[in-house]
Parts: structure tokens; sequence; C-alpha cells
């Protein structure tokens, strides 16, 4: 016997859950997880393609790559032509790679789904395309959870953003990719489901009366709203939805920007092109860990010696030699998670030659991301205004995703709608609820 | 500074729109302010150091134990006159092996083998030796090696500066070397090769009642330049039995007369002498090794019977007074069996066993185990001491 469940394949976290038509179980895919019902959405692969994910992804990589050895060869990548008026000749194009690089970790795999520029990567000598990755950790989630529910599950309904891209062809192109890379991980059935109207459906079941209700789902990639009339199965409605590129994601590289760039010599070595390229690279998750090559550290080296900055860049050298870009991304997300709750934070980062410390305020946290505040309101309203609706004939508002919960918009919905409508609901596990409501419906209709 | 200036202006603003922020802003700062006033201590002792010159004398110490290193790799590799940038490439299989047999009066037999060896020789006078039993080594012959006294007096000595024996032959022990006499009231107790010493952490010493004791390499050059290791006992009448190179990671195993087996984590073990098995009064350590996880254990007992034990049946002792694993039950012991020797080895290596008659004859390691008895092998009276022949030694290669 097989079921069908609901898999919230997040950007930053993912989940699985199967209902019963009575209850919601959501599926424990992570034990060594803090929250063991929410896996992050990370990938860990080794030079041996053996690949793993979640908090295992993460303690494996810890363990194998944090101040390791690093040896570098020259290796050919490929070739290009150069042409001019009268001539052509083809030139070699070398790469340096760290052959004792025990794996890579990759994460924010669902942003690379709806990214035109990103193709894939090369892991080792394998050429993984976006699709392959998907399929990969898909896989292995599928895997943890059979284990857990100890039968074969064959049919899921995935949850996805309203918009992958702003692009409809790269939209579907997005959808395409992870329906493929669904069943390649072995689900012979596979249906989408907005992720807003997942957590609707989750919310609808704790309703006893007809609502027009606003879905603000805040995660760590993108944020969707959906408008909708809530409560009875007949009239369940969408009035309207809507989204847009900015969340969890966006505010983290925004700290790193205005706040630790400082702490690796930015306004230092603002007249030093080769080493200002690669400060502001650190922001970049998919640009910082390569610049670990030989010529990079000769450079950097070069300007420790020269006295530009030593202390900092430095702490540079450290960051990128080290293998560190992953802590220090983690440190900086834990810190804007502790500015939902707190008015003050230290983000830190302490090892060999780095020593960075950062006392980051809600205020300095709200000014930093204000022009996405506006951008978000705007989104919003414009989805209500096509809802045809106005702000007063909403029931209820439905926050949802890690972002969520961020008191900048809170207070915005709060102002626009009142804020004895704003109602939170689980930010992990919602949306993977609604999907599995989603899942027994479709299946029951089959 | 002005950065500074307005981050401080940004945190005054973050109090005065929530109020319950100062009380935590002023928090985090204090600690910061604790943890920045330890460092700054730090910083200023270590300021102290290099001004004092407390900071020279330890990267000088530093320098000459590199030195002593580099030293003992060039004579390893037969390159003293050399630059150490012009370090030839050592030969893979080109170097001899030596067979060392030696007493406690400070004779040493050397004896070059080869694959083809199987009877090693005879010692003539065995009746001489009424005391320690000769004991056995094999290393290569560009080897150096280190030897403990009972004082705890330690030498040097080139292999290569021993003369050679026929292989096979009967010889005394009048025509052994005696590279360093022992003093008055002095015995020689073991020989152990040295050139590992750079890439190793500690020098491992076992005493005849179990004491243990760890020293760190990086003490080697002061040691050695005053010829003193220490005896590593805690009672006077007892004397030092072995010593081992290991590195931290190493398991340490050493075996009793009586048949008692002790497993150490080496990590654990102090710097101080330590007294690690409750042992008879007629019990005493008969044998030591480094247990490596990819051998096992072989154990003979004076009439040539084997007790063969895989690694990981070999328990770590936490305690300080252990009793020890039993290898043979209190039953065949009440009958007299005693043990003479024991060792790590693998299925490929060879083994070296002297019996009372004085004859040294070589045995593959699987066919004894295999057997479970030296005896069958070719054993011509009560087996006095043996030592192991790895494999790669006896093929020529040396690591």
């Amino acid at each position: 016997m097989s079921v069908k469940v609901g898999v919230d394949f997040g950007t930053s976290n993912s989940g699985v859950a199967v209902y019963d038509g009575q209850r919601v179980k959501l599926l424990a895919v992570d034990p060594k997880n803090v929250l063991p019902e929410v896996i992050k959405t990370v990938l860990y692969i080794t030079r041996d393609y053996r690949a793993s994910i979640g908090q295992e992804a993460v303690e494996t990589y810890y363990r194998d790559n944090v101040n390791r050895q690093r040896r570098y060869v020259k290796q050919w990548a490929g070739e290009i032509d150069v042409r001019g008026a009268d001539m052509h000749y083809v030139r070699d194009i070398y790469v340096y790679v760290d052959e004792l690089k025990p794996g890579r970790l990759l994460q924010y795999l669902k942003t690379a789904l709806r990214k035109d520029d990103y193709k894939g990567t090369y892991i080792f000598e394998r050429y993984y395309t976006v699709g392959d990755l998907a399929k990969t950790y898909l896989s292995l989630l599928k895997q943890r959870a059979e284990a857990v529910l100890g039968e074969s599950i064959n049919s899921v309904t995935l949850g996805r953003p309203v918009k992958f891209s702003e692009s409809p062809e790269q939209d579907r192109k997005a959808e395409e990719t992870l329906r493929q890379a669904a069943q390649e991980a072995g689900f012979k059935e596979v249906d989408f489901e907005l992720e807003p109207i997942a957590a609707a459906l989750d919310y609808e079941q704790s309703i006893t009366q007809p609502q027009n209700v606003v879905i603000f789902d805040f995660g760590g990639g993108t944020l969707d709203i959906a408008v909708m009339r809530l409560g009875d199965p007949r009239t369940r409605k969408v009035y309207a939805s809507g989204g847009v590129d900015i969340a969890g994601s966006d505010f983290d590289r925004t700290i790193i920007e205005k706040r630790m760039l400082s702490h690796f010599g930015h306004s230092q070595v603002i007249h030093h092109p080769e080493l200002l390229e690669m400060v502001n690279a650190i922001p970049d998750w998919m640009a910082l860990p390569e610049l670990g090559t030989p010529i990079n550290k000769n450079i950097l080296e070069k300007a420790i010696h020269a006295g530009i900055a030593p202390v900092r860049l430095k702490a540079l050298e450290g960051l990128i030699y080290n293998d560190l870009a992953f802590t220090f991304y983690n440190r900086v997300e834990a810190g804007k998670i502790a500015l939902s709750s707190d008015g003050a934070t230290i983000i830190s980062l302490e090892d060999k030659d780095i020593a960075l410390w950062e006392l980051y305020t809600r205020h300095q946290f709200e000014t930093d991301i204000y022009h996405y505040l506006i951008d978000v309101e705007k989104v919003l309203l414009d989805t209500i205004a096509r809802s045809g609706l106005e702000p007063g004939e909403i029931d209820a508002v439905v926050k949802t995703g890690g972002s969520s919960s961020i008191p900048l918009f809170t207070e915005m919905l709060a102002r626009v709608f009142g804020e004895e409508k704003v109602r939170q609901s689980s930010a992990f596990s919602s949306v993977v609820a609604g999907l599995a409501i989603k899942a027994k419906m479709s299946s029951v209709v089959e | 500074m002005s950065s500074f200036s307005n981050k401080i202006d940004e945190w005054i603003k973050e109090a005065e729109a929530r109020p319950g922020s100062a009380l935590m802003i002023v928090k985090l700062v204090a600690k910061r302010l604790r943890e920045l006033t330890e460092r700054n201590e730090e910083l200023r002792a270590e300021n102290i150091a290099l001004q004092n010159g407390t900071r020279v004398e330890e990267y000088q110490k530093r320098i000459t134990h590199l030195e002593y290193q580099l030293d003992l790799l060039k004579r390893r590799f037969g390159a003293s006159d050399v630059e150490p940038a012009e370090l030839p490439t050592p030969p893979t299989t080109a170097a001899t092996s030596s067979f060392l047999v030696y007493n406690a009066y400070g004779r040493i037999s050397r004896i070059e083998i080869n694959a083809a060896t199987q009877a090693l020789g005879r010692i003539a006078d065995m009746k001489l030796q009424d005391r320690e039993q000769p004991r056995l080594l094999v290393v290569p012959s560009n080897e150096e090696v280190l030897l403990l006294f009972t004082s705890g007096r330690v030498s040097t000595c080139a292999v290569s500066n021993i003369p050679t024996l026929e292989c096979g032959a009967e010889w005394s022990w009048d025509q052994a070397a005696l590279p360093d006499e022992p003093r008055a009231a002095e015995m020689l107790v073991c020989i152990t090769p040295l050139s590992h010493l750079p890439i190793t952490e500690f020098f491992l010493q076992v005493s005849r009642r179990g004491c243990v004791k760890k020293t760190m390499t990086s003490m080697a050059q002061s040691i050695l330049a005053n010829h003193y290791l220490g005896k590593g006992a805690i009672q006077k009448s007892d004397q030092p039995f072995d010593i081992t190179l290991c590195q931290k990671t190493d398991l340490f195993a050493f075996v009793t007369f009586e048949g008692k087996l002790i497993g150490l984590d080496v990590d654990d073990l102090p710097y101080s002498v330590e007294d690690r098995i409750r042992l008879t009064a007629t019990d005493y350590v008969i044998g030591s090794f480094i247990a490596h996880p990819e051998e096992s254990m072989l154990f003979v007992t004076q009439t040539g019977k084997v007790i063969h034990r895989e690694h990981e049946s070999l328990d770590l002792s936490k305690s300080s007074l252990a009793k020890g694993q039993s290898l043979i039950p209190p039953s065949r012991l009440e009958q007299g069996v005693r043990f003479v020797g024991a060792a790590s080895v693998r299925d490929t290596d060879r083994v070296a066993v002297l019996d009372a008659r004085g004859n040294i004859r070589v045995h593959m390691a699987e066919s004894i185990i295999g057997g479970g008895s030296i005896e069958a092998d070719g054993l011509t009276g009560e087996v006095l001491s043996i030592g192991v022949i790895p494999a790669d030694v006896w093929n020529g290669v040396h690591p």
C-alpha cells in the first residue's frame, strides 16, 4: 500500500506530512534537528558522491571541512575562441581545483530553480543540473519519510510559490524542473499546490464560519500572498494571489552588506579593486566559496604584508580559506531571527584569525530593510485591490513562514488590517500541513 | 571612529524606541567589555614575555629541537653532508635489515637478514644469562637506536656502527659489540628505534611492576643531551622494562609473566609516573606493544604455546590499579604456565624465537597462530624471548 504525502520543498527548510482525513501528521524526517519535523534544505555531496541532507549534511560538512588542508592543482577547464578583425585563435582555460576538498554543501536549492542564469554545477567530475540537485534532495527526503511511515510513497503534492519568477517562461520552466526532479526521485504522481493556498487549507481546519482571509506566506525565498474565501468547501474561492522575490535570504544579504563588510576591511580596500572584489563577494553565498583560489590567497597575503588593513584581511582570509562561509551565514541568520523577539542581539564569529563581534539592534535591522517593507506593502495592497475586496472586508490575516515573525511586517499588517485580525500560524508547518490536506483531497477525487 | 559613534547613536535610538532593549544592550556591551579585558590581559602578558626574552628563549629551544630532528632525519637518510633542500629520496628497497640480540650486560649482536633467512644462528653461551633474558629486535640497518639503562640513563647508537655477525652461525656473547657499557650497578633494559622520533609525540615507558610514564618527544633534545630520561618507576626496587615511541591516538598494551593484559589509551595517561596494575608479589611485566587496529595480539608461553587475540578484545583500563584481563584460567596458572613474550602482529609478519638452547629461528606469524604453538614448528627448548619482524622490513621495504 502506498500513501500520498504533502512535501514543502522550502528555500531554507522543508517538511513532509500526511493527512488521514482527520489529523495531519508531520513526519519526523530529521531526528537530529531541534525540530525533527523540519529539515534544512541543504545537500552535502562527498567526493565519492554520497549525499546527505538536513542536519546530517551540516554535521558532515563541519566535520570534514572546517580548518582542513587544501591542495590546489591546475586543471584544464575548456577553451575559448578569440576572434578579431583578421585573426582567430583558441585559448585554453585553466582553473585551480582543491584536490583535497572532501565534499560540497549546497543550499538555497529552490532559489536556484528560479534563477535563469544558474543551470547547474560541477561537483568534482560530475555535472549536476539544478534538477539533479533537487532530485537528489527529494529522493533522500522520500526515503526518510518512507522509513518514518513504514510504507512506500508513490504520490506527492508539492508546494510551489505563487511566482517562481516574474517571467512566465521561467516560472513554467522552474515548475517543470521540480516536477521532473520529483518524478526521478521516485514519486510516480506529482501535483502542485500554491504554498499560500496550502497554508489556507491548514487554517481552514480551525474556523467554523466562512471568512475572507489573507494568507501572508513569508519564507526564506519568496513572499506569497493569497486572498481567499475559506470556511466552507463549497464556497472556497481564491480571489487573488500575488508574490514577490523578497524574503529571508534578502534580509541576510542586506545585513551582511550593511553591517558585516566593514569587519573584512571594506572601507580600507576601496582603492584596491582586486581586494574590493573579494570583499564585495561576501554577501553572495554562491560566489564566496569560489574565492578560495591560490591567486586570491597570494593577493591577500601580499596586502597583509604591505599593511593594508592586515587584521581585517586576515579575517577575510580565514573566512574564505577555513571554510567558514556556511557558519558565517548561519550566524547572520540566527542574529536576524533573534531580533524577532529581542531588541538587540550579537552577531559573532570567533575562529582562527577572526574575531567578529557586532551588536545589532532591531532599530538598525528595521532601518536596513525598510525599503523592502515598502515593496512588500505595495505587493500586498495590489493583491488586495485585485481581489476586489477592501481591507475592512478581510476577516483574518494568517502569517506563516519564518520571515512573517519579523515585527516590522507584523506591524505593517496590523496597520493595514487591524491588529486583532492578524493571526500567526505555525511558521514552519502550516504549509506542509496544508499540502498534506490537499494531497488527501486530490487522492480522494482520483 | 565616526562609524563607531554612528553605531552608538543607533543603539541609543533602539533604547529610545523600546526602553526594554536598553538593559539588554548594556548587558551585551558589558559582556563584551569583560571578554576584551581578559583578552587585553593575555596580550599584555604575551608582550611582557616578548620584551623580557622568555618567548625568545622558548622559540630558541624549539629551533634547537627542530635542528636536532633534522639531524636525525639526515642520519637516517644518509645525507649528513647535503643541504636540507637536497635531501635525497630514501631508497625504498635498497637498505638491508638488521636483527639485534642484546642482553642486560649491554652486549649487542647484529645479524643482517634477508627474505630467505630461516635460522638466524645460535648463541653458544646461553647459560651465562642468569638474570634478564636476551631480547630481540629487528630494525633497518640505517636506523638509529636508543639504549635505556636501569638507572634511567639513555644513549644513542647508529645500527650501522655495530659489527655484524654471520647469519646462521654459532657465536658467543664475547663476540658481540658493547657500544655503551653499563655503569656500576646498571643494566641495559631495552633498545628502541629512534628514527620516527620527529613524527611521534611521546616516549612511553613501562616498568617491571607496571608503572607507566609518558614524556613529550619535544623534550628529546634535552633528554638526549643530558643522557637521562628517568626510570619511570615509583618503588626503588622497581626498574624500567621498555620504552616505545607513540602518538596520542595510540593504544598501548602490556602483559605480565602471569598472563595479565592491560590496555591503555595513550592520550589519557599522565605525564607523571603512575601505577597501572595490581600485581602479585611474583608477577612482573614481560611484554609491551602499541596495539594497532589492523593487527592482532600474540602472547607466547615458556612452553611455546601461542594465545591469539583480536585487537577489538583489548579492554581499555581507566583505573590506576586495575587487575587486567586474564589470558589464561587460574587452573593453568597453577599448572605453572607463564608468559615470556607478547607482540602486536599481522599475519604476514615473522616472529623470531630464542629458545633455552640458544637457537634463534624465524617463524611465520600466520603459521604459529594457526598451529597455536611454536613447538610444532621446530622449537628445541623452552622459549626465552620473541621478537617481531614486520613483513615490510623482512622484505627489505623500509617505510
